[in-house]
């Protein structure tokens, strides 16, 4: 394997990239949101008519959509623009475009608005103060409702040796990409045109679709450089606003969030509260009881897959005989909740690795031993009845137990480790498309993503084609085009760039390969190399350079060309067991057993993460530098989600840490040293047997921490994060 | 943020005319801007001016005999990395080490961060066991006033209409300490931090709190019952347990009333431990 070098590194590190908030267009006005001040109201009156006064303002707000969409057909649940309740603070009610930024916002303040307060939901314990010991009886606070079970539940958990039941809760964090969401819109000759900070132009133009209720034909999406995603940036947020101040003033419009807008209306994760309860006899898992409570904020009717797929979490990659999910989807007054890499699975594997160590230290059983003992392995089925494909993760946790046992024994006093497993399901599923174009130079990747920070797209992709060629990397390029002229892709989300673009980008070269076989009159594709710095195809003992095989179409429009698509299907789950609501299979099963050695100061909860180690199955490793810096990326941010972050919300649903001040993610000083070691022998579904990479090494941290913790002092922290003053009073300090 | 104009007069008598000029509330004095910039860019202060001291001469740090003389306008960098600082007041080298990342304190100022009077200030309470002083000028002239009077409430000082804090005077070296506690070890504000510091002129002992509002403040009873200059552990409770019962501790969204009074001890015992060994703090 080739070293690959990024090729957006260089100028990255120079400062001259521009990303998408870095874009200004000559001709281009300003524009500003005009934000609800209550979390929940009656709109009484909405003035624009001071705010159109100032010269060169453009005002818009709910009435005038009409008439800057003619025909419009788009989702009646989706305005962009609410007409008579605000439903959250901060929530978008008009938008204005000025000449200046200054202007803009000075504009945006003149517009009057008057909301008739309404009762506020702000807080799950609020709303339901006796669950879980009670039932949820009050429908209209929930969104969507899961239930399903397997097994005769009561009676195991009756017959069972040992019952140990536990209330886990974990914060609301947010992505902290370093660049917020930002976006540049014109609309000409019926063109609505953006260019847009986005983890998924496809994405966002089916979004912008929706909402303003025209042809995804008539959008174009033009991805910018992203200065990170994390999940955040998967949706359209910004596009429709900006297409309609771009529609209104016939100008170039320029919408862009500032970093506390990016805190207060950008798509953060929420509050949850998990019910935990198991049923053991003779150290064996009988039966489990998983419940949850999600927040998901100002959710949409029927839009709920967070609360099905969150809580296939939950039961953890334990065989489970008997079992009951029951998961709520809970309506608040809080902003939509959105992903955040790997969405919940950290905190649902924080309540299920710290309930199985409570379930194992009750049954006197060494936890690791007892989580070894239940995990599936390949050819298992899962609760949900699927059956398990290759799957590194008992591999992972016997690496982790040796780690585990060398650090413990060198461990100082106040010291303690840690081990927890996560798994997850990266989403191969999506579709993907990919063009190759070979000259006699480089072979090109044509698609329709941008590099959100990762590498998988320029480096990932690439790696696959040169594996598949024969080219050395250097040869392949990737080449980005808009919404209007790539090859369609789902997004960069779901671990999923590598593990299903990367599918169509091989089948592309092996179509390529195929028809260069034919023009060398081979029995079979050829390979490619490069001979005097031009490539060759290849086939046994016959050579030709691509300059002499292309045909004269080809050598006019630049090569000859190839394509591939991926559409992947995931795997399938026992449908009987449904009761209610939507369950979803996985698509491919990887892993992680991440190992921390933490000090805790006894006196003050502090925390400290003095060394990490992570095993991974990520099927076969397609770039191992790029999947090494995934792995610490992941853990260092997960450090954050364990130690420090979480959204502070008031009583009336108003985050009161909308800034770095006051939400923390860990800083370099924070991050140990992290060995990192793959797993191999256990192929995905992948190019070449790759797994997606960018999610799982969140997935363990927390639970791994709170692990390591308890270790150290014999705190047992429930809640999320494991902040100096929740680890002080599991020491009973406080 | 509304429009402002920005001037840097060349010298302290330009500086104060330039306050005088502006009506009240008008004009903004902006140091390292650490602090001011992020109250700007909110809107949570609206000036027309903003006076910058960047090119006033205060940018110095004066030993002389026991007392150290710290110019308003010398980025705290400049105090950590001079080593008589670190030797002789060592709880002074720790709070400055305490205050953001080393990018902020090449920037931030001493006079800024008083002058700012943030409850949570890393640096007033090791000035008030310092028994620092506050050298100001303004229209009517130079005045001398204790951190103590000087330091009101949150974001409140005594500083008059047109004053500007010239320099911060540390009458004596001290053996001292400054211990905090915060969710995150760097870049972080201390929800609770103690600093101690014995004077050996008057064989007394100096405690003051901090991390919650109003203020920063000394709390005397901790100090009288430290007692001499080699405290046991015996009296270094008393002294937690005094601090713990007249600091008037508070919650806010960072930190807990109980939790906040359960840190009084830990803090003290390590700040008098600080002292024993030498050093400032951790």
């Amino acid at each position: 394997m080739t070293v690959a070098p990024r090729p957006d590194g260089p100028d990255k590190i120079a400062g001259r990239t521009i990303f998408g908030t870095d874009l200004e267009v000559p001709g281009m006005l300003w524009g500003a949101l005009v934000l609800s001040p209550v979390a929940h109201g009656r709109i009484r009156s909405l003035d624009l008519t001071s705010a159109r006064a100032h010269p060169g303002v453009v005002a818009i707000a709910s009435d005038d959509v009409p008439g800057l969409v003619e025909h419009r057909m788009g989702d009646p649940e989706r305005p962009p623009f609410p007409r008579e309740e605000v439903t959250y603070r901060h929530q978008p009610i008009a938008a204005v475009a000025a000449p200046s930024r200054a202007l803009a916002r000075e504009a945006a303040r003149a517009v009057r608005v008057e909301v008739d307060p309404l009762p506020i939901a702000g807080d799950l314990d609020e709303l339901f103060p006796e669950w879980p010991s009670s039932r949820i009886e009050d429908p209209s606070r929930v969104a969507a409702h899961v239930h399903a079970r397997k097994g005769e539940v009561e009676r195991a958990f009756h017959e069972a040796e040992t019952v140990v039941a536990e209330t886990y809760r974990t914060a609301g964090i947010h992505q902290v990409a370093l660049e917020p969401h930002a976006c540049v819109a014109e609309v000409r000759d019926g063109v609505w045109r953006v260019q847009s900070s986005t983890q998924s132009p496809f994405g966002a133009r089916e979004d912008t679709a929706s909402i303003l209720g025209i042809p995804e034909t008539s959008i174009v999406v033009d991805g910018t450089w992203v200065g990170g995603g994390f999940g955040g940036k998967g949706a359209a947020l910004l596009e429709p606003y900006a297409l309609l101040l771009a529609r209104a003033s016939g100008r170039p419009v320029r919408l862009a969030l500032s970093y506390a807008e990016e805190f207060r209306l950008g798509r953060s994760t929420l509050p949850s509260v998990i019910r935990m309860e198991t049923a053991v006899t003779a150290g064996e898992i009988v039966a489990r009881r998983v419940r949850l409570l999600l927040d998901v904020g100002t959710s949409l009717p029927g839009r709920d897959f967070a609360t099905g797929y969150a809580i296939g979490f939950l039961l953890g990659p334990y065989r489970t005989p008997s079992f009951e999910v029951e998961g709520y989807a809970v309506r608040t007054n809080k902003p939509p909740l959105g992903p955040h890499r790997a969405p919940f699975a950290p905190q649902a594997t924080f309540a299920v690795e710290s309930h199985l160590e409570s379930v194992a230290r009750e049954v006197g059983v060494d936890p690791v031993e007892f989580k070894a003992r239940h995990l599936w392995r390949q050819g298992d089925r899962t609760p949900f009845g699927q059956r398990v494909t290759p799957f590194g993760l008992p591999a992972a946790l016997e690496r982790a137990r040796a780690t585990a046992t060398r650090w413990r024994q060198a461990a100082p006093a106040r010291h303690g480790v840690g081990v927890a497993v996560g798994f997850w399901s990266t989403s191969t599923g999506a579709g993907g498309e990919a063009r190759l174009c070979l000259s006699p130079t480089e072979l090109t990747i044509i698609e329709g993503e941008r590099e959100i920070g990762s590498g998988s797209v320029l480096i990932g992709l690439s790696q696959v084609a040169s594996r598949r060629t024969g080219l050395p990397i250097e040869r392949v390029r990737v080449e980005y085009r808009d919404s209007s002229r790539a090859p369609y892709d789902a997004g960069v989300f779901g671990s999923r760039t590598v593990g299903a673009l990367g599918r169509a980008v091989d089948e592309a070269a092996v179509a390529l390969l195929r028809t260069l076989g034919e023009r060398l009159s081979a029995p079979g594709p050829a390979t490619l190399e490069v001979r005097d710095g031009e490539i060759v195809a290849v086939h046994g003992t016959t050579r030709r350079p691509v300059s002499e095989i292309w045909t004269e179409e080809e050598a006019r429009v630049g090569g000859i060309a190839a394509e591939g698509k991926h559409y992947g299907k995931s795997g399938e789950i026992d449908e009987h067991l449904v009761r209610d609501g939507t369950f979803y299979a996985f698509t491919d099963f990887t892993g992680a057993a991440h190992v921390a050695e933490v000090a805790v100061d006894p006196e003050t909860g502090s925390v400290r993460v003095v060394r990490y180690a992570a095993f991974h199955d990520a099927g076969v490793v397609i770039d191992l530098p790029s999947a090494r810096a995934q792995v610490e990326g992941g853990v260092a941010m997960g450090l954050g989600t364990a130690l420090t972050e979480e959204s502070i919300w008031s009583d009336d649903a108003r985050l009161l840490n909308a800034g770095l001040l006051d939400y923390r993610i860990p800083t370099l000083g924070e991050v140990p040293p992290i060995e990192i070691e793959f797993v191999e022998g256990f192929p995905g579904a992948g190019p070449f047997g790759a797994k997606g990479l960018g999610e799982p090494p969140i997935i363990p941290v927390p639970a791994t921490i709170a692990s390591a913790v308890r270790d150290a002092c014999g705190a047992h922290v429930t809640e999320l994060p494991l902040s100096p003053e929740r680890v002080a009073r599991g020491l009973k300090l406080v | 943020m509304a429009p402002f104009a920005v001037v840097a007069p060349a010298s302290p008598d330009e500086a104060i005319a330039e306050l005088r000029a502006a009506g009240p509330g008008e004009a903004v004095v902006l140091a390292g801007g650490t602090d001011l910039l992020f109250d700007l860019e909110d809107s949570r202060v609206g000036p027309r001016r903003v006076v910058s001291l960047r090119r006033l001469p205060w940018r110095t740090l004066d030993w002389n005999g026991p007392s150290l003389t710290i110019g308003s306008t010398l980025p705290l960098r400049a105090i950590e990395t001079d080593p008589e600082v670190r030797r002789r007041i060592p709880g002074l080298y720790a709070a400055v080490r305490a205050v953001g990342s080393v990018a902020l304190r090449h920037q931030a100022t001493l006079g800024g961060n008083l002058g700012r009077s943030a409850p949570a200030s890393d640096l007033i309470p090791i000035l008030l066991v310092l028994d620092a002083e506050v050298d100001l000028l303004g229209p009517s002239g130079e005045r001398r006033i204790d951190v103590d009077r000087f330091v009101l409430g949150s974001r409140r000082t005594a500083l008059a209409p047109g004053e500007l804090i010239r320099s911060i005077r540390i009458p004596e070296a001290r053996p001292s300490a400054y211990l905090w506690q915060r969710v995150r070890p760097f870049h972080d504000i201390s929800h609770m931090a103690v600093a101690v510091a014995f004077s050996a002129a008057r064989s007394a002992w100096r405690v003051a709190v901090s991390g919650f509002p109003p203020r920063p403040l000394l709390v005397p009873e901790a100090e009288e019952a430290l007692g001499g200059p080699e405290p046991g552990p015996e009296a270094v409770a008393r002294a937690a347990d005094a601090l713990a019962a007249h600091a008037p501790i508070v919650a806010d969204r960072r930190a807990s009333e109980a939790y906040r009074r359960q840190l009084v001890r830990p803090l003290l015992q390590r700040a008098v431990q600080a002292i024993r060994a030498g050093s400032g703090g951790r």
